[in-house]
C-alpha cells in the first residue's frame, strides 16, 4: 500500500503553509495590549453581543494551512495504491515500452502536423516526465512489427532516436507490436513496468488471432493514447486501384487507365479525379461517389511512343493525402514477329490455314497491333533464319524438314516461343517420335466429338485476364467436332491452359530452356471449329502470341504493395540489375537461384529497372555505371486495408484479460502516465474547494 | 523605619507638597467662608471683629457696635465641631488605569487630589478628618484629628499608597460600620468598577447608623466610552481573565453596562439619602468639585 505522486516537485508547495502561519505570528504581534480596569463589564458585554466577535483565529489559521497543503498535494498528482510501494513509486527508475504506430494513416494531417508528428512530440514531452535511471525500447507498429530499439538507459540518445523517425507507407500491425513488446518486456532489468502505445486506432491491424496468443503472456497494463481524436477531419476517399490496358482492334494506339475510388465517408462526395503524368495534369474530372461506395473511372489517352509511361491518379484532397494518389506504369506493346508456318495451304486464300491467323495477328496489314506475321510455307522453312522471329506458329503442319528439329529445339532454348495448332494433317507418330524434346506430350489421335467447347471455370490464366466475362461468354458458346487427345510423356512437366467441356485438355504451355511450348489441341482454321471466324479468336490469339514471347509477364505490369518483394527471372546467371527508387537512390538487386529480388519497396512510387554491364560491382552504387539500359519499370502502391476511417470500437475484445486505458494525448501530456494506483488529485481539489467556501463563510461571519 | 524611609524619600515629599499646594489653591480659591458644616458645634466662641464685606451673614452684623460706629462689623466666632468625617478611598487595582491615548491623571491621582482638598477643607473647618485607604480590606487607616497639622499624615497616606489588589467594597464597609461614630460623615471615593452587588445594603447600613454619606463616583472617559479599536487584549488590573475582542463590536452594550451601572448606583444613593457625585477625569477636579459645593450649599440653604 502506498501513496505517490506523479509531480511531487509540487511538494514544495506544502512549504507555503508557512505564509498563513506567519501571517497570523505578525497580526498577532499587533495586537494591543491593554491594561484595562472594566475587564469584566467587558465579558458581560461580549456575552450579550449579538455580534460573536473573536473568529476562531486558530481554527481559520488550520483551515488555511490545509488548503495550501491540500493544493500542493493535488497539484503533485497523488495516486493510492495497494502495489509494492517501491515499485509503484513515481520517481523509481522504470522500463517502458513505447509502441509507435507508424502507419500511414498517422499521416492524416491535423492543422500543420500530421498525427504522427504529434504522436512524437508527446512521446518527448513524456520522455521529460520520466525518472532518471529508467530504460526505454522502441517498437514500430507498421506490417511487419519490429522492435526498433532494444533497451536503452540513454534519455538524450532514445529522444535523438525518435525524432529521426519518419511515418512509413505500410499498414498496421499491432498485435505482433505488442507481441514484441511483450517479448522486451520480459527482458526489461526494473520492477516498474510500462507499456505505452500511441496510435490512432484504425481498424485495421487488430488481428483477432494474433492478439489471442499474446493476450495470455501480457501482464503489463496496456496504455493507449488515441491520437485519432486530435484529427479534425476524417479520411474520405482513396484510389482503390488503377490498372493499364491497351486497346485491341483499334485503329490508333490507345491506353486506357481504369481507376476504382472510394468514398468513405458518410456523404455523397463530388470531387476531381486527375491523371497526371510527371507533374502534370493529362486530364481531370469530376466524379460523383455515394456515401461509402467505389466507383470506377476509365481514362482514354493515345500511345505517342513506345517509351514506358509512368503516371498517377488523384483524386480528391483530404485529411490522409496518402491514399488519394495512386502510381501507375506501363509499357506498351513491343512488336513481335512471327512466323507462321502453314501445313495445308490451299489456292483459294480462306482454305489456307494461315488465312485467319494471319489476319488475327495483324488485322490492318499495318503494325498497330504491334505483331508482324509472315507466312511460310513448309517447303520455305529451311530458308528462314528463326533468329529473325520470336513466335514461330505450325498450323496443321505434317512434318518438318529433316532435321529440322533440331534447330527448333535450340531456338526455344535462346528463348524462342512455339505454338502448334492441330489438324487433319498432322502426323501423330510423327510428333512423338521427333519432337519428344520440345512436346511434353504424346499425341494419341484425332477424335470426333458431336459437340465439346471451351471451359472457363476458374481460369486465372493471364491470356484470359483481359478478356471481359460477356466475352467469355461467346467464347464458350463456339462449338468444337474434332480435338486431338493427348498422353503426357514420363518426367515432362506442363500445364493445362484450357480445358475442354469433355474433360480433355484444350491447350497446353511447357517452359523449356528459356522458351515456350503451347499446343492448342484443336485447328486454327475452321475444319475443326467455328472458333477462327469469332471476334474474341482475335485477342486471343494475339495474346496467347504475346504471352509466349513472355510479353504478358512483362515486369512493367507489376503492380507491387509497399513492402512486397520485386520478384523477376533472370536470363543471364551473372546479369547485375539495379533499382532506382521514387526518391532516386540506386540499390542493386539481389540474384538468387535465377532470380533477382528487390525487397526496399517501402516508397509508393514508379521503381525503374536497369540491367547494368556485366562486371564487378561495388555493394551499393550511388550513380548509374556507364552502358547501364533501362529495362523497364515496376510500381509500389500502398494498401488501402488502412483508409477505413473505421477506429477500433472495443479494445477489451481484443485483450479481455488484460487493464486496458485509452487516454487522449492532447489532456494527458502534463500527466506522466500512471498505471497503477487511485488518484487523489480530484477529491483532494474539491477539498481545497470545500475549505475555501468554509472560509469565506466563517470571515463573512465574522 | 518604613515610615522615616517613606518620609525622606524625595518623590513622596514632592508629591506631599504638589497636594498641598494643589488642595489649599483649590479650596481656598473655591469655598473660603462659604462651606458649613450641617452640624452646628456646641459652644460658639467670640474671636474677633471684621469688616463687613457682601456675601456675609447679615445676621452676624453687630447691631450694637453699627448703631455706635455706623460701621458694620461682623463678630467672627472661633468655631469647634464635633463632625468627624472618615474619607474612603478605594486603593484597589482598577483606580490605577492610565488610558493609553493621553498622558492625563489616572484616577488615582484625580483621587488624591479630591481627598487632599477635602481634608483641607474639613480641617480648615476645624472638623476632625481621617483616612482609610481600602481593596479588599483595609490597607491604611489614619484616624480622624481635626488639628491642622493632621493634614500632613493624611497627604503623606495619600503620597504613599499605591492602587493595587481587588476592590470589595461590602466588606470594607461591613467591618467599618461598626467601628464609625454615628452621626459622622463618610466620604467613599471609587470608581465602584466591583462586581459587588449588596453595596445597596452596605450603604444602608451605614445610613441607619446615622451617618451621612458621601460618594464620590471617580471614572475616566476611557472607562465610559471605550474608544479603542482594532484587536486588543483586555488585562485586568485587578484579577479578571484576560479577553482579547475588537472594543468595535462590543462598544454600544459597553457603554449601555456602564451607564446602567452609574443609573444603578444613583438610584441606591437617592434612595437611602446618599450624596452621590459623579466625577469624569477629564473634567478638571476645581471644576467638578467647586460645582458640587455649590450645589450642596444650596441644599443647606434649602
Amino acid at each position: 500500500m502506498s501513496l505517490n505522486f506523479s509531480s511531487p516537485f509540487f511538494l514544495f508547495g506544502l512549504m507555503g503553509m508557512s505564509i498563513p502561519i506567519l501571517i497570523h505570528l505578525l497580526t498577532r504581534r499587533q495586537q494591543k495590549h491593554v491594561r484595562f480596569s472594566a475587564v469584566y463589564l467587558l465579558s458581560k458585554s461580549q456575552k450579550r453581543s449579538t455580534k460573536k466577535s473573536n473568529p476562531n483565529r486558530l481554527l481559520l489559521l488550520l483551515l488555511r494551512c490545509m488548503g495550501i497543503a491540500l493544493l500542493s498535494l493535488a497539484l503533485a498528482g497523488p495516486f493510492f495504491s495497494f502495489g509494492d510501494s517501491e515499485a509503484f513509486r513515481s520517481n523509481a527508475p522504470s522500463s517502458y515500452v513505447f509502441i509507435v504506430d507508424d502507419s500511414y494513416s498517422m499521416r492524416s494531417r491535423i492543422k500543420e502536423k500530421t498525427l504522427f508528428e504529434s504522436a512524437i512530440q508527446f512521446l518527448s514531452n513524456l520522455l521529460t516526465k520520466i525518472p532518471e535511471g529508467s530504460e526505454f525500447s522502441l517498437v514500430l507498429a507498421s506490417h511487419p512489427a519490429r522492435t526498433d530499439q532494444d533497451w536503452i538507459a540513454q534519455k538524450n540518445s532514445f529522444e535523438k532516436l525518435i525524432h529521426g523517425l519518419q511515418p512509413s507507407y505500410k499498414t498496421t500491425d499491432i498485435g505482433h507490436a505488442i507481441e514484441k513488446a511483450t517479448h522486451l518486456l520480459s527482458t526489461a532489468s526494473n520492477k516498474k513496468k510500462n507499456l505505452i502505445l500511441l496510435t490512432d486506432l484504425n481498424e485495421n491491424g487488430w488481428d483477432k488471432e494474433v492478439f489471442s496468443e499474446v493476450s495470455n503472456s501480457l501482464n503489463t497494463p496496456l496504455q493507449v493514447f488515441d491520437f485519432s481524436k486530435l484529427a479534425m477531419r476524417k479520411n474520405q476517399v482513396s484510389v482503390e486501384s488503377v490498372e493499364t490496358r491497351q486497346e485491341f482492334l483499334a485503329r490508333s494506339r490507345i491506353l486506357k487507365i481504369k481507376t476504382k475510388i472510394k468514398n468513405h465517408s458518410q456523404n455523397n462526395q463530388r470531387l476531381p479525379a486527375s491523371l497526371i503524368f510527371d507533374k502534370k495534369t493529362e486530364k481531370e474530372i469530376l466524379i460523383d461517389i455515394p456515401a461509402g461506395q467505389t466507383i470506377a473511372k476509365e481514362f482514354s489517352i493515345p500511345l505517342r511512343s513506345g517509351d514506358t509511361i509512368q503516371g498517377k491518379i488523384k483524386a480528391g484532397e483530404d485529411a490522409l493525402l496518402t491514399d488519394d494518389i495512386r502510381y501507375f506504369s506501363h509499357k506498351p506493346n513491343q512488336n513481335i514477329k512471327v512466323l507462321v508456318v502453314d501445313g495445308d495451304p490451299g489456292t483459294i486464300s480462306h482454305q489456307s490455314e494461315s488465312f485467319y491467323l494471319e489476319r488475327a495477328l495483324n488485322p490492318f496489314s499495318v503494325s498497330i497491333s504491334h505483331i508482324d506475321p509472315t507466312v511460310s510455307t513448309l517447303a520455305e522453312l529451311p530458308l528462314r533464319s528463326l533468329a529473325d522471329f520470336s513466335v514461330v506458329i505450325f498450323a496443321n503442319v505434317r512434318e518438318l524438314p529433316v532435321g529440322y528439329e533440331l534447330e527448333l529445339e535450340n531456338f526455344v532454348l535462346r528463348g524462342g516461343a512455339l505454338i502448334f495448332g492441330m489438324g487433319d494433317q498432322i502426323d501423330a507418330k510423327y510428333y512423338n517420335e521427333k519432337l519428344g524434346n520440345l512436346l511434353p506430350v504424346t499425341l494419341e489421335a484425332a477424335q470426333k466429338f458431336k459437340k465439346t467447347h471451351l471451359l472457363f471455370e476458374n481460369n486465372q490464366h493471364p491470356v484470359m485476364r483481359a478478356f471481359s466475362a460477356k466475352a467469355i461468354q461467346e467464347m464458350k458458346e463456339i462449338p468444337f467436332h474434332s480435338i486431338y487427345t493427348i498422353q503426357a510423356r514420363d518426367k515432362k512437366s506442363f500445364k493445362v491452359a484450357s480445358w475442354f467441356t469433355n474433360k480433355n485438355p484444350a491447350i497446353l504451355e511447357s517452359d523449356s530452356g528459356k522458351g515456350k511450348v503451347i499446343i492448342f489441341l484443336s485447328s486454327l482454321d475452321r475444319d475443326w471449329n467455328d472458333f477462327p471466324i469469332q471476334p474474341t479468336f482475335l485477342p486471343w490469339i494475339q495474346r496467347w502470341t504475346q504471352y509466349a514471347t513472355r510479353g504478358l509477364e512483362n515486369f512493367t505490369q507489376q503492380n507491387l504493395l509497399i513492402g512486397e518483394t520485386f520478384t523477376q527471372k533472370i536470363d543471364k546467371p551473372n546479369g547485375q540489375w539495379a533499382v532506382r527508387t521514387p526518391g532516386g537512390n540506386l540499390h542493386l538487386t539481389v540474384t538468387t537461384d535465377g532470380k533477382t529480388r528487390f525487397n526496399k519497396t517501402n516508397f509508393p512510387g514508379v521503381y525503374t529497372l536497369f540491367e547494368l554491364p556485366d562486371k564487378t560491382l561495388p555493394e551499393t552504387i550511388t550513380k548509374l555505371p556507364l552502358g547501364a539500359q533501362p529495362i523497364g519499370s515496376f510500381t509500389v502502391n500502398i494498401d488501402t486495408k488502412e483508409s477505413s476511417p473505421q477506429k477500433l470500437s472495443n479494445i477489451k475484445t481484443f485483450l479481455p484479460n488484460l487493464k486496458v486505458d485509452i487516454k487522449n494525448p492532447e489532456l494527458e501530456v502534463s500527466q506522466l502516465p500512471t498505471s497503477e494506483g487511485m488518484r487523489l488529485a480530484t477529491p483532494l481539489f474539491l477539498f481545497v474547494v470545500g475549505i475555501l467556501l468554509i472560509e469565506g463563510w466563517m470571515i463573512r461571519k465574522e | 523605619m518604613e515610615n522615616a524611609s517613606s518620609n525622606f524619600d524625595p518623590q513622596v515629599l514632592a508629591r506631599i507638597s504638589s497636594l498641598k499646594i494643589t488642595a489649599t489653591n483649590m479650596v481656598d480659591g473655591i469655598l473660603t467662608g462659604q462651606h458649613r458644616s450641617r452640624h452646628k458645634g456646641a459652644s460658639v466662641e467670640f474671636a474677633e471683629y471684621k469688616d463687613y464685606s457682601p456675601g456675609d451673614e447679615i445676621r452676624h452684623i453687630d447691631w450694637k457696635v453699627a448703631g455706635k460706629t455706623d460701621k458694620y462689623h461682623v463678630k467672627q466666632f472661633e468655631q469647634s465641631t464635633n463632625l468627624k468625617c472618615t474619607i474612603l478611598l478605594d486603593a484597589s487595582g482598577s483606580m490605577a488605569y492610565q488610558s493609553p491615548f493621553e498622558k492625563g491623571e489616572s484616577k488615582i491621582d484625580y483621587a488624591r487630589n479630591l481627598v487632599a482638598a477635602l481634608s483641607y477643607l474639613f480641617l480648615k473647618q476645624f472638623d476632625a478628618v481621617g483616612l482609610t485607604l481600602f481593596n479588599d480590606a483595609v490597607v491604611q487607616h489614619i484616624p480622624p484629628r481635626s488639628k491642622a497639622s493632621h493634614l500632613q499624615h493624611i497627604l503623606h497616606g495619600l503620597s504613599t499608597l499605591s492602587a493595587k489588589g481587588v476592590t470589595q467594597i461590602e466588606n470594607v464597609l461591613s467591618g467599618l460600620a461598626e467601628r464609625l461614630q454615628s452621626r459622622g460623615m463618610l466620604i467613599l471615593v471609587s470608581d465602584f468598577l466591583t462586581r459587588d452587588q449588596d453595596i445597596h445594603k452596605s450603604l444602608k447600613l451605614l445610613r441607619s447608623r446615622g451617618l451621612e454619606v458621601i460618594l464620590f463616583h471617580i471614572l475616566h472617559p476611557d472607562e465610559l466610552n471605550l474608544p479603542f479599536d482594532g484587536d486588543t487584549v483586555f488585562e485586568s488590573l485587578e484579577d479578571d481573565p484576560t479577553v482579547g475582542l475588537d472594543p468595535i463590536d462590543i462598544r454600544e452594550e459597553y457603554q449601555k453596562a456602564i451607564q446602567e451601572k452609574i443609573a444603578q448606583l444613583k438610584k441606591i444613593s437617592n434612595g437611602l439619602g446618599v450624596d452621590y457625585v459623579f466625577m469624569d477625569t477629564s473634567i478638571p477636579l476645581q471644576q467638578a468639585l467647586s460645582y458640587y459645593l455649590l450645589k450642596r450649599k444650596s441644599l443647606i440653604k434649602i
